[in-house]
């Protein structure tokens, strides 16, 4: 048995990129199969007024549909009559996307530096009212048209990034200076990111006009323009170059990690901290800054939400941040990976709310499906990462110092 | 062990492409026409609050039996989600009507009704001015204000009805409402001046949870009003109002319903609740949905629903309801007729 488990991590391990994507493929369809017998089930549970009559009882819920809108529903369709690429669902999907990579991009780099950043969401509420409420005093300043997009939009990211990253260095720094644990703070900040905004907004920011909590729209030329001609909607909250600007950031942050000694001292001060010390890196510096970093992309998160989605800020902040933690590690925590598994999100989400319109399955069963796919895709990769500490994973093992301690 | 796994791929394999062969349309549908396809998107409480968002699926259920229609819904989480989920309704181009339940939405309905000029829909609690919409709104205060009479009257009466008794000693009664909002600021402004008719001395301690779905934060603000000698709890808060009943219950105090005669919808309570506030958003919903089926459905106007047509009334409980003394009933009647005969001014806002 024992032999049998060891042989299967060792397997995992070693496995080439092909049989990783391949075994990710296979776990997804093994979710569906799952979640399709589970949502067949539960329909036997539910009342309806017409259903499929199987041996005296009455099943609600057809999973082939329900599988039908989660993944052709998120993409608007294409098998049916008149789709055209520039549908609703398409941006929906494409939209999550797009924030998604930005919030998972902060939780990988913090992962990466051996930190467990669980403050992103904080880090983007922060960051998200910061940009609304800068956007909107600037605006007063700056003429319009394209001239304001110029000056306004990067204006609200940068300013998105200095109040996430702001909010990053705050746990960072207790690390460093303080020795706090990281993963109770960062969940600490990240109710009083959500309480001191909730009462900055009432007390200053709130849009008087509405009945919702919520700022003022910034004006239509700060938020982040459309392609012309190939691009979505103006009304569809989605906008290409954002897209593009997230897919480029992600380049850039591999290349960040890969490539330069910054990151070099990041990945070795998240390995082998002792080894990183022995190494010459300022271990306490390092902390600051790369959770600094992981905060400014959470806030940049914050930034598009409102800059793309919604044009201004609002209360009720979705938990894009607690996403972006499942989206960096369905990825490894690579940041390349991490496109691949916003997307699925993306999916899923999109998908998720199709599924809601057109059947009768109940929200929560369909937050179950969610949760599976990502429960079994995530898994492998999962089981890789607890296996490479049992097994010998030969030349890519790092070399283990024998007993020196960084001095402190 | 090898050949038996083979097997069983291949016969997975196959019963999976003959289930995928079959039709991806659900269960026991298609074929025949309907009358009238109805898109429903709730408030965020969702459905199960047995109040508010129920009680607009109790239209479209009523509507149901009567026509021949179909229904879709969508149970946003967050005030965000609401735009999409009017879109994916009205973008499809397949319902004849889109209602809207609920004050949030109304931002996102300005853009959508603006978007989809062709889409009919109408909007709870709100008032959208475009061709295509009808708003339907209704008197809360007033509503508020007959409960609030009622709880004014009682706090001073020694009273007793199932496990629960008033202590007549000090005169408090509470409102926990939902999100802070300019609506259910008017329900508390409503039950506030009702209170103070009945007894100008009475306390009233008022607190907002900031959400239509926080149970258990409902249960501990009431419990502390209850500990500060509140008899009756009124609450405008949702799901998060089953807190307040629960509260009740174990402190052996009242509670009063909204929306919904919560009585009956939330049985388990029925021995605290000593009236609710009910609002019709029912027969909003259905006879939308029959304007609809008429060919006789008119936008850009806004309906009111007030005490006189009975869009708002005060429905006493099940199961205690009729313990409450009749003189008391009586005064709550009459200042019931001296608000529609505008004797009364009910304060609209706090």
């Amino acid at each position: 048995m024992r032999e049998d488990i060891e042989r299967l991590l060792e397997r995992l391990v070693h496995a080439s990129v092909l049989e990783r994507v391949v075994i990710s493929v296979a776990a997804l369809f093994a979710a569906i199969l799952v979640g399709g017998v589970l949502v067949f089930a539960s329909g036997g549970f539910a009342s309806c007024r017409t259903g499929l009559d199987l041996g005296g009882a009455t099943f609600c819920y057809n999973p082939m549909q329900v599988y039908y809108e989660l993944f052709l529903g998120s993409l608007g369709h294409p098998l049916e009559g008149d789709w055209s690429p520039m549908n609703y669902s398409l941006a929906t999907t494409l939209r999550q996307t797009t924030l998604l990579i930005f919030a998972g991009l902060s939780v990988a780099v913090a992962f990466r530096a051996g930190l467990f950043n669980i403050g992103t969401q904080g880090q983007l509420v922060v960051g998200g009212l910061l940009t609304a409420v800068t956007v909107l005093f600037a605006a007063q300043y700056v003429p319009g048209g394209g001239v304001g997009t110029a000056l306004l939009v990067p204006l609200g990211v940068l300013a998105g990034a200095i109040g996430g990253g702001f909010y990053g260095a705050i746990p960072g720094a207790l690390k460093a200076y303080a020795d706090a644990n990281e993963v109770i703070t960062t969940i600490m900040l990240n109710f009083i990111a959500t309480g001191v905004t909730a009462t900055l907004l009432s007390w200053r920011f709130q849009d008087p006009d509405s009945a919702n909590p919520q700022t003022r729209t910034v004006p239509e030329y700060a938020e982040i323009p459309n392609v012309p001609v190939v691009g979505f909607s103006g009304r569809m909250d989605f906008s290409l170059l954002a897209l593009g600007f997230a897919v480029a950031l992600m380049l850039g942050i591999a290349w960040l990690l890969a490539r330069t000694s910054f990151g070099y001292e990041l990945r070795t001060s998240g390995v082998q901290p002792a080894a990183a010390a022995y190494g010459g890196v300022d271990e306490k510096r390092m902390t600051v800054a790369s959770m600094t970093l992981s905060g400014a992309l959470g806030g940049v998160a914050g930034a598009f939400w409102v800059l793309m989605q919604h044009g201004r800020w609002l209360e009720n902040v979705p938990p894009l941040g607690f996403d972006g933690i499942a989206v960096s590690i369905l990825a490894g925590n690579n940041p390349l990976g991490v496109g691949a598994a916003a997307f699925l999100f993306g999916v899923l989400s999109s998908g998720s709310s199709s599924i809601n319109t057109a059947t009768d399955v109940p929200p929560e069963l369909v937050g179950v499906l969610s949760g599976l796919v990502i429960l079994f895709v995530a898994m492998p990769e999962f089981f890789r990462m607890i296996g490479r500490r049992f097994v010998d994973v030969g030349d890519a093992a790092p070399a283990r110092t024998t007993g020196g301690e960084a001095d402190d | 062990m090898v050949r038996d796994r083979r097997r069983f791929l291949r016969a997975a394999g196959a019963a999976g492409f003959a289930a995928m062969a079959g039709c991806v349309g659900g269960f026991g549908e298609g074929g025949g026409e309907t009358d009238a396809s109805v898109g429903m998107v709730y408030a965020t409480g969702g459905l199960g609050d047995d109040s508010f968002n129920d009680m607009a699926q109790q239209g479209v259920l009523q509507a149901d039996e009567e026509f021949n229609i179909s229904y879709d819904e969508a149970e946003p989480d967050s005030v965000g989600e609401f735009d999409g989920a009017q879109r994916e309704f009205a973008a499809s181009g397949d319902y004849d009507l889109v209602s809207c339940i609920g004050f949030a939405q109304e931002d996102a309905l300005r853009g959508n009704a603006e978007e989809y000029p062709d889409q009919d829909f109408i909007i709870v609690d709100a008032g959208v001015e475009t061709d295509n919409v009808r708003s339907y709104n209704f008197d809360e205060p007033a509503g508020s204000f007959l409960v609030g009479h009622l709880s004014g009257l009682l706090t001073d009466t020694e009273f007793a009805a199932g496990d629960s008794e008033t202590n007549p000693d000090e005169s408090v009664v509470g409102f926990v409402g939902g999100e802070e909002s300019p609506l259910i600021e008017s329900f508390q402004a409503g039950f506030e001046a009702g209170v103070e008719h009945a007894n100008p001395d009475a306390e009233v301690l008022s607190s907002y949870v900031g959400d239509f779905n926080d149970t258990a934060s409902g249960q501990e603000t009431a419990r502390s009003m209850y500990e500060s000698g509140a008899d009756i709890v009124f609450h405008a808060a949702g799901r998060t109002g089953v807190g307040v009943f629960q509260a009740a219950e174990s402190e052996n105090r009242f509670a009063i319903g909204v929306d919904d005669d919560q009585s009956k919808s939330q049985e388990d309570y029925a021995d605290v609740i000593l009236a609710s506030m009910v609002k019709r958003v029912d027969e909003a919903v259905f006879s939308a949905i029959e304007s609809v089926i008429d060919d006789s459905f008119e936008g850009g106007d806004t309906e009111q629903l007030g005490l006189e047509d009975d869009g708002i009334e005060t429905v006493y409980g099940q199961s205690i309801g009729d313990e409450i003394p009749d003189e008391i009933k009586d005064e709550v009647e009459s200042s019931r007729q001296e608000i529609i005969d505008g004797e009364i001014e009910v304060p609209q806002e706090l």
